[in-house]
C-alpha cells in the first residue's frame, strides 16, 4: 500500500523548511525532499556544522538560519536529504514525485506539492567562461560555507549584492582580490533612483548595501562600467581582459568568479505545465502565482526564490504562508488569531517584494551580457557559439525550441539551464521581438540524469 | 595537478576534524570529510574535472550547486556523477579521465 503524503515539499531552504514546520505541526503528513546532504538551501548551507571562523567571515545574517534549521529538524515531518527529484507527474491521488536516493529511484505520492527548490545564478556568458578557473560567485561562497575553502587570489566580475558581499567576506578571510569588475550599467543608477523610496522602507538593509558597495570601492581595485570581459589562458584562466571608461585593461589571475544576480529555477513547475510569464524587471521567467504561491495547476504551490526572487527572509515568509493556505484547505476551521496572522504575513510579503524593487532595477543585467557575440560559447554543453545562434535566429527559426533542434544548444547534460536565457535574448534581438513573446525552452523529464538500470529498478515507497 | 588555487580558511576548526582516504585517478590522498567531491578536487589542486566530449577542451565545475554539469566525474565506477552533489567518503574512487560520453 502506497503511503500518501498530504504535502510534499521539494527543497529544504528557508521556504521549504518554514513550510514544513508550519504544515507538520498542524498535523499534515509532510515529506521534504532535498538534493543537498544537509538542510539550509544555498543561503544557509552547512549552517548546522559551521565553525566560528566561518561564521565570523560570513557575518551575522548567515547565523539567522540556525534557529530555523533547529525548528525544522525538530518538526514532525519526514525529511530525505540527498534526494534528487527527476520527475513529477499527475497521479490519481495527486502527484507522483520520483527521486533518486542513494542510487535508487523511489516514487513518492502526495496530494499537494510545494515547489521550493530556489534559484540559480544568472548565467554570465563572457568569452572564455568555459575555462577551468572560472566559476560563479555563488560557487565561491558555497566552497566557503560548506568546505571552508577560500581562494588565495581572485578577480570578481559582474554585478549584484552577492558579488559585493562575497568581496567583503573574502577580504575578512584574507583573500587577495586583484580586481573587482563592476558591470552595472550607469543607466541603472538613474533608473533605480525613483525606487530609493522603496529601499528606504528597509533602512537597515539599504544602509548595509550602500556601505558594502562603498567599502569595496575603497578597499579593492574597483573598476566601474566594465564591458567586453574576456578570460584568456591556455588551459585554465590566466588573465582577464576588459574595458572600463574607454580604456583597455589586462589583469593576470588564475581564478575569476562571475555573478549577475539570480534567476528562478522553473524546470520542476514546467514539467507540471504550470504557467510561466516573463518578468521584465527581474529579467527572468517566473511561475505565475495567485495568493499564497498558488500556481495555475491545482495542488501545486511555489514559494521562495523558485517563484519570485526575493531572498531568504521573504522565502521563509512565503513558505509559511503557502503552508497556512494548504492547512486551510484541509477543512479545519482556523482561529481568529491565525486568520489575522495570515493577513499580516501576506501584507508583509507584498511590502518586502515592493522594497526589493530597488535592487531589481539597480542590478538588472547589462544588455551586452545578455546578447553575447562571436565565438563566445552560449551553450557550454554542446559547444554552440553566440554567432551560430544568431545566424540561425536571423534565418527565421520560430523560437528557442526550434533553435535547439537546429543547433543542439540546450540538449546537453545541463538541459538548457546555462544557455536557455541567452538563447531567448539572442532570438529576441535577431528577430526584433520582445522577450515575453519568445517562449522559454521546453522541459522534459528526467530533470536530472538517471540511468536505465536505476529506472528499471524504481520502486514505490 | 598543480598547486591548489584554494586553501582552508585560516583557523578553521570543524566539529568533524577527520580526514578520509580517497583515490583520485588511482593515487591516494587524504581530504577533509564533509567536503563535496568537487571541492576536494579543488583542495587537491585538480583544477580540471572533465574533457569536453566534442571539443576535447578541459572543463571544471562552474556552479558547485548541481546546475552546470561541468564537474562530471566517475565515482566508484559510476560515470557522469556531479562531483558537487556528492560528499567524499572513505575509500571513494574518483576518476576525472573521461570514460563515457560526457
Amino acid at each position: 500500500m502506497t503511503q500518501i503524503y498530504d504535502y510534499l515539499v521539494v527543497g529544504a531552504g528557508p521556504a521549504g523548511m518554514a513550510a514544513a514546520i508550519e504544515a507538520s505541526h498542524a498535523g499534515l503528513k509532510v515529506l521534504v525532499l532535498d538534493q543537498a546532504a544537509a538542510a539550509g538551501g544555498q543561503i544557509f548551507r552547512n549552517v548546522g556544522h559551521s565553525c566560528a571562523a566561518q561564521e565570523q567571515v560570513l557575518g551575522p545574517d548567515y547565523g539567522l538560519g540556525k534557529p530555523l534549521l533547529q525548528a525544522f529538524m525538530a518538526a514532525p515531518c519526514d525529511y530525505r536529504p540527498l534526494a534528487q527529484v527527476w520527475n513529477i507527474e499527475p497521479h490519481a491521488q495527486g502527484f507522483t514525485v520520483a527521486a533518486l536516493i542513494d542510487g535508487l529511484s523511489i516514487n513518492f505520492v502526495a496530494s499537494d506539492l510545494l515547489i521550493a527548490n530556489g534559484a540559480m545564478e544568472r548565467p554570465m556568458a563572457v568569452s572564455g567562461w568555459e575555462k577551468p578557473g572560472v566559476m560563479t560567485a555563488g560557487a565561491g561562497q558555497i566552497l566557503l560555507k560548506a568546505s571552508a575553502l577560500v581562494p588565495k587570489q581572485v578577480v570578481l566580475a559582474g554585478s549584484g549584492p552577492l558579488l559585493l558581499l562575497l568581496a567583503h567576506q573574502y577580504r575578512a578571510a584574507g583573500v587577495t582580490i586583484t580586481a573587482l569588475l563592476d558591470t552595472t550599467p550607469r543607466s541603472n543608477y538613474w533608473r533605480a533612483i525613483p525606487w530609493l523610496i522603496a529601499g528606504l522602507s528597509m533602512p537597515k538593509q539599504l544602509l548595509k548595501g550602500v556601505w558594502l558597495s562603498l567599502v569595496q570601492r575603497i578597499r579593492v581595485p574597483y573598476f566601474t562600467n566594465v564591458a567586453d570581459i574576456k578570460i584568456v589562458g591556455h588551459i585554465g584562466a590566466e588573465a582577464v581582459r576588459f574595458t572600463a571608461a574607454g580604456k583597455d585593461y589586462e589583469v593576470p589571475t588564475q581564478l575569476v568568479l562571475l555573478h549577475q544576480g539570480i534567476v528562478a529555477q522553473t524546470q520542476m513547475a514546467q514539467t507540471l505545465a504550470c504557467e510561466l510569464s516573463w518578468n521584465p524587471v527581474k529579467q527572468c521567467w517566473q511561475i505565475q502565482t495567485t495568493g499564497a504561491g498558488q500556481t495555475s495547476v491545482p495542488g501545486v504551490q511555489v514559494a521562495g526564490d523558485a517563484g519570485a526572487i526575493g531572498g531568504a527572509q521573504l522565502a521563509q515568509l512565503e513558505g509559511r504562508l503557502a503552508a497556512m493556505a494548504r492547512i486551510e484547505r484541509t477543512g479545519t476551521r482556523s482561529s481568529w488569531a491565525k486568520k489575522m496572522l495570515y493577513q499580516a504575513l501576506a501584507l508583509r510579503i507584498c511590502q518586502l517584494h515592493w522594497a526589493r524593487g530597488l535592487v531589481d532595477r539597480l542590478y538588472q543585467p547589462a544588455p551586452w551580457l545578455s546578447t553575447p557575440t562571436g565565438t563566445t560559447l552560449v551553450c557550454r554543453c554542446e559547444q554552440v557559439s553566440a554567432a551560430q545562434i544568431t545566424d540561425i535566429a536571423q534565418s527565421g527559426c520560430a523560437g528557442v525550441n526550434q533553435l535547439k533542434a537546429f543547433s543542439r544548444a540546450g540538449m546537453g547534460p545541463c538541459q538548457g539551464r546555462q544557455c536557455g536565457l541567452n538563447l531567448g535574448y539572442l532570438v529576441a534581438q535577431a528577430q526584433g521581438r520582445p522577450m515575453a513573446q519568445v517562449q522559454p525552452l521546453s522541459v522534459r523529464p528526467p530533470l536530472s540524469p538517471i540511468n536505465l538500470g536505476q529506472l528499471a529498478q524504481s520502486s514505490d515507497l | 595537478m598543480t598547486a591548489s588555487a584554494f586553501s582552508r580558511l585560516h583557523q578553521h576548526q570543524t566539529s568533524k576534524p577527520d580526514t578520509c582516504r580517497i583515490l583520485l585517478n588511482g593515487i591516494e590522498h587524504q581530504v577533509p570529510v564533509a567536503m563535496s567531491v568537487a571541492a576536494a578536487l579543488l583542495y587537491l589542486g585538480q583544477h580540471v574535472t572533465r574533457t569536453h566530449p566534442v571539443s576535447r577542451q578541459p572543463r571544471a565545475g562552474l556552479c558547485h550547486m548541481g546546475v552546470c554539469f561541468e564537474c562530471l566525474v566517475t565515482i566508484n565506477g559510476q560515470q557522469n556523477q556531479r562531483g558537487c552533489m556528492r560528499p567524499v567518503s572513505s575509500n571513494m574512487s574518483i576518476i576525472t579521465t573521461p570514460q563515457g560520453l560526457s
